[in-house]
């Protein structure tokens, strides 16, 4: 642990911000203890928005209710990605098929939470501040940012993308930080000798100094500037320096573009290399809301999200960092048992998720939900998604699971760790 | 500048609040507040346009806003004209670039900004409905309604192709409803939530099946065959009720008026404040009352005493649009064609920078618009924000499609997936300083026009044009030192201008409208 005064003098060397004494560094000092060895782990959260069809993503193909409530949309025994002799894969998902068979993928099932609300932007508030009461304006992953262990002067939490940043990730100290997976990570200043770009640099930094007396939505911005200006040239740096690990990924329908998700586990993946010291990541896929002719959408989804983990796995294996990382998914709701008119489905309730890397005992976790016995047309929840979250942060991120969720939850048996 | 000592909303007088401000010793009618209102309003204003301003006084001020320039109406036809033109190739970012030329040169920039407001509200996305000619036709039909009766505009959205294709409603048919409508008009269009229950909307989407785009695609049509004409209870009204019908009874609910006027104070008038129901009631009332006239409700807002107080000043951050389209009306001077100073602006590379900042017009992230407020800033868009202001500023953006950021995009799909190229790097060590830009893209100009001699007099002009109203002491102590450094003169001074104003356009306050 350092003291306040070495851990400005290291972190923010050369930088004029080191002028405002106590002010500005304050929002990275807190988060400035280096992680033990061994508890160095990472979370990757992969956001599915719109409403995630879970029923066609793990599929009960054994079970006749589900082809009767199916009748064009279900898929048969042969097209599935089996699992046992019940249960398959949606046929996009190929990609997990090396990963369940290591015994590296688990499946959890009838995951949600009492009273579905069915509005997609309630619900996904709900998944991401952990509250479904609608209390709490931060996110748990937010929230467990100020328990998290890392190196000195680390970004906590990364979000990649330029869209919104996600509730999930507000309340991290100092403010969460966004990047676009192929960015720049550079203030431009133009032309001109080193020393001139140097003073605009500070002028820039001084225009933006906190003050303690401004209104909060001043401040705020303030922070946000500085926040920018102190970590894209760390990237920049990082990203340049390393021999980056590029390949092309190859889904069923051709290759994977920049921005799409492959591509931006694979910046993950870099970041996670060059020893960037961030211990949780945040990437979302949208387009899951199949309200019409769904088949081939949810299929191209399901595929570019199976094929984007295992190859964020395969980059990772080099040097032995996939050990140290699990990735989670996890959607706003899943769908309406019974299939609409026009091919797709409505907004539903309970659903499934994937938790998965080298250091997890995978498996089917949990019943996959009746469809004998439904909630007002909607598959009921079995496992509250809090208690996977308090699985994941006590268990995988040494976070107090009470402190972040706000009470205790039991962990879900079956989602384990390998023994070390 | 406002303080953090203000009384909460709850303890003022509405009644008070909404009244129309007359300007007195204690709040003058100045450049702050003309800038106040240029910002809300429309898209910010130069110089010139200011100062007309301070002259005519707040109300005419606001007149000469609700119904743009003289030659707007002559000019809205051609627009059009050319909006379908583009439309026809299919080219979403050309579609783009002929709305960003719009709302920077319509003649009625007000009306361009209220249909940002419902491009927002009623936010359709090209990434599913993959049609330019739909998604200009709707830019169409918000702009023709932007300022009409709420009634009708929502029943025309309702028959609306690409809102059709957007929220399936061609799926929603007799004995297998498509609830997304539904849903959606009520959550997000009119009503917000917790003011219906799951059972409406099954109910209104058994009322809205058989609305459907017609054979072409383009246009509504009526399915009788395919429409459910049983009786259905909506909101506790029970009748065969259709979707004019599902239009009616909303609007008949009082929260319809709540819901709009709420969504329009979080735009004109503050982000950081949560005003009750009870603060919000003279406007909603008054919305009723008049048969929910929009432009009645807009100019009561925008000639509020509240809205020219602290409780609105800098209490909005500015979208990537009022960004870009702000410091680029301040920075650009429009010559006669005949001037041989005479530059065009060239909208595509706008149209990029406003999309790498966060705000691809025509593509909402989803049926609830962009969250806008403090989740337009994160690092990403904040370092966008930075280099589109270095590139404004040293004159850089007017060249051959110039672009810097992060261009990675191609036309979202739905599902989303993009492909592009890399962006430049800037290297390290000294370089070759930037040409100077031709007169009409030079921030150094007004310096000239001005007459400004002196360090302090340079600051004091510029911080009058990008931030009127000004900035805290220590900051603008800073800026002059700044331009003080060295002394410069000649050609080395009017480049240290462009990088003060560079600077200025960063500033925090800048970020807020």
């Amino acid at each position: 642990m350092f003291s306040r005064r070495q851990f400005l003098t290291r972190s923010l060397q050369g930088s004029s911000l080191l002028a405002f004494g106590s002010m500005v560094p304050e929002f990275i000092a807190n988060t400035a203890q280096a992680a033990e060895k061994g508890k160095d782990t990472i979370l990757v959260v992969i956001e599915m928005s719109g409403g995630n069809d879970g029923l066609n993503t793990v599929i009960p193909y054994g079970d006749d209710l589900y082809h009767k409530y199916r009748p064009t949309l279900g898929y048969q025994k042969d097209k599935v990605v089996r699992l046992n002799d019940h249960l398959g894969l949606n046929p996009g998902m190929n990609g997990f098929r090396q990963l369940w068979s290591q015994g590296q993928l688990a499946v959890v099932q009838g995951v949600g939470y009492p009273n579905p609300n069915r509005s997609h932007f309630e619900s996904m508030d709900i998944w991401q501040t952990a509250d479904p009461h609608g209390n709490l304006k931060t996110g748990w992953l937010g929230r467990s940012a100020n328990e998290l262990q890392g190196p000195s002067g680390f970004i906590p939490i990364l979000h990649i993308g330029s869209g919104r940043q996600p509730p999930a990730i507000q309340g991290t100290p100092g403010g969460a930080v966004s990047i676009n997976d192929r960015q720049n990570f550079q203030i431009d200043l133009g032309g001109g000798t080193v020393a001139q770009q140097k003073a605009r640099r500070k002028l820039l930094e001084e225009l933006s100094a906190p003050d303690g007396k401004s209104e909060e939505i001043l401040q705020f911005v303030r922070l946000r500037q500085l926040r920018t200006m102190t970590s894209v040239e760390r990237l920049h740096e990082l990203l340049s320096k390393q021999n980056l690990r590029q390949n092309t990924v190859y889904g069923p329908d051709g290759f994977y573009g920049p921005n799409s998700l492959p591509m931006q586990l694979q910046l993950v993946a870099n970041l996670i290399i060059s020893g960037f010291g961030t211990r949780i990541f945040y990437v979302s896929l949208n387009g899951f809301d199949t309200h019409m002719n769904q088949v081939e959408d949810h299929r191209k989804l399901l595929a570019q999200l199976a094929d984007g983990i295992s190859n964020l796995f395969n980059l990772l294996k080099n040097g032995g960092h996939d050990k140290r990382v699990l990735v989670m998914t996890f959607s706003e709701f899943g769908r309406r048992v019974q299939e609409n008119g026009s091919k797709g489905t409505d907004h539903g309730a309970a659903s499934c998720l994937f938790v998965t890397g080298p250091a997890l005992k995978g498996g089917i976790v949990g019943e996959h939900p009746s469809l004998k016995e439904l909630d007002s047309g909607d598959l009921k929840y079995a496992i509250d998604f809090r208690r996977v979250y308090a699985t994941l942060l006590d268990d995988w991120l040494h976070c107090d699971s009470k402190a972040v969720l706000g009470g205790k939850f039991e962990h879900v048996e079956g989602l384990k760790l390998k023994k070390a | 500048m406002a303080l953090p000592s203000l009384l909460p909303l709850d303890k003022l007088d509405p009644a008070r609040e909404w009244q129309a401000w007359q300007p007195d010793a204690t709040r003058r009618w100045d450049r702050q507040w003309a800038g106040h209102l240029y910002r809300r309003a429309a898209f910010g204003a130069h110089l010139d346009e200011l100062r007309a301003a301070e002259k005519r006084g707040p109300q005419a001020t606001l007149d000469l806003l609700l119904q743009g320039q003289p030659e707007c109406d002559d000019l809205l036809p051609a627009l059009l004209t050319a909006g379908q033109l583009t439309a026809t190739a299919d080219e979403p970012d050309s579609l783009r670039g002929w709305w960003v030329y719009c709302m920077l040169h319509s003649g009625h920039p007000l009306r361009e900004k209220l249909t940002l407001f419902w491009h927002n509200h009623f936010a359709t996305s090209i990434a599913k409905v993959k049609s330019t000619r739909e998604m200009f036709n709707q830019n169409k039909l918000l702009r023709q309604l932007a300022l009409g009766k709420f009634g009708p505009f929502l029943l025309a959205i309702s028959r609306d192709a690409a809102m059709i294709h957007w929220l399936d409603s061609n799926g929603n048919i007799k004995g297998k409803p498509n609830e997304n409508y539904a849903r959606e008009i009520m959550e997000l269009f009119s009503l917000g939530l917790g003011h219906y229950t799951e059972k409406d909307i099954r109910e209104a989407a058994r009322a809205f099946t058989g609305w459907h785009t017609d054979s072409d695609g383009f246009g509504f049509e009526f399915a009788p065959r395919l429409h459910d004409d049983g009786v259905k209870t909506f909101l506790g009204q029970t009748g065969n009720w259709n979707g004019d019908d599902v239009v009616r009874i909303i609007l008949q609910q009082p929260a319809a008026a709540t819901f709009l006027v709420r969504k329009l104070y979080h735009f004109y008038v503050s982000e950081t404040q949560e005003p009750t129901d009870g603060f919000l009631e003279p406007l909603a009332d008054a919305f009723r009352k008049s048969d929910y006239d929009i432009t009645a409700l807009v100019r009561r807002i925008l000639s509020s005493r509240h809205f020219f107080s602290d409780y609105a000043f800098r209490q909005r951050i500015k979208s990537p649009v009022e960004f870009v389209l702000g410091a680029v009306r301040s920075v650009y001077r429009e010559y006669d064609a005949g001037d041989k100073r005479h530059q065009p602006l060239t909208q595509q590379n706008l149209v990029r920078y406003i999309d790498a900042m966060g705000q691809l017009l025509f593509a909402p992230p989803n049926v609830k618009g962009w969250r806008g407020a403090k989740a337009w800033l994160n690092t990403a868009t904040m370092l966008e924000r930075d280099n589109f202001a270095q590139a404004l500023a040293m004159g850089k953006l007017w060249g051959n499609n110039y672009f810097r950021g992060n261009m990675s995009r191609v036309e979202p799909t739905f599902p989303p997936a993009s492909t592009g190229a890399p962006a430049g790097q800037p290297k390290l060590g000294d370089q070759p300083e930037e040409p100077p830009p031709p007169t009409a893209f030079d921030p150094a100009r007004v310096i000239h026009e001005e007459k400004a001699g002196s360090a302090k007099d340079i600051v004091r002009v510029l911080l009058d044009v990008y931030l009127p109203g000004g900035v805290r002491p220590a900051a603008e102590e800073k800026l002059v030192a700044f331009v003080a450094a060295g002394n410069p003169k000649g050609a080395a001074l009017d480049r240290r201008i462009r990088e003060t104003v560079h600077a200025l356009l960063t500033m925090p306050e800048h970020q807020l409208a």
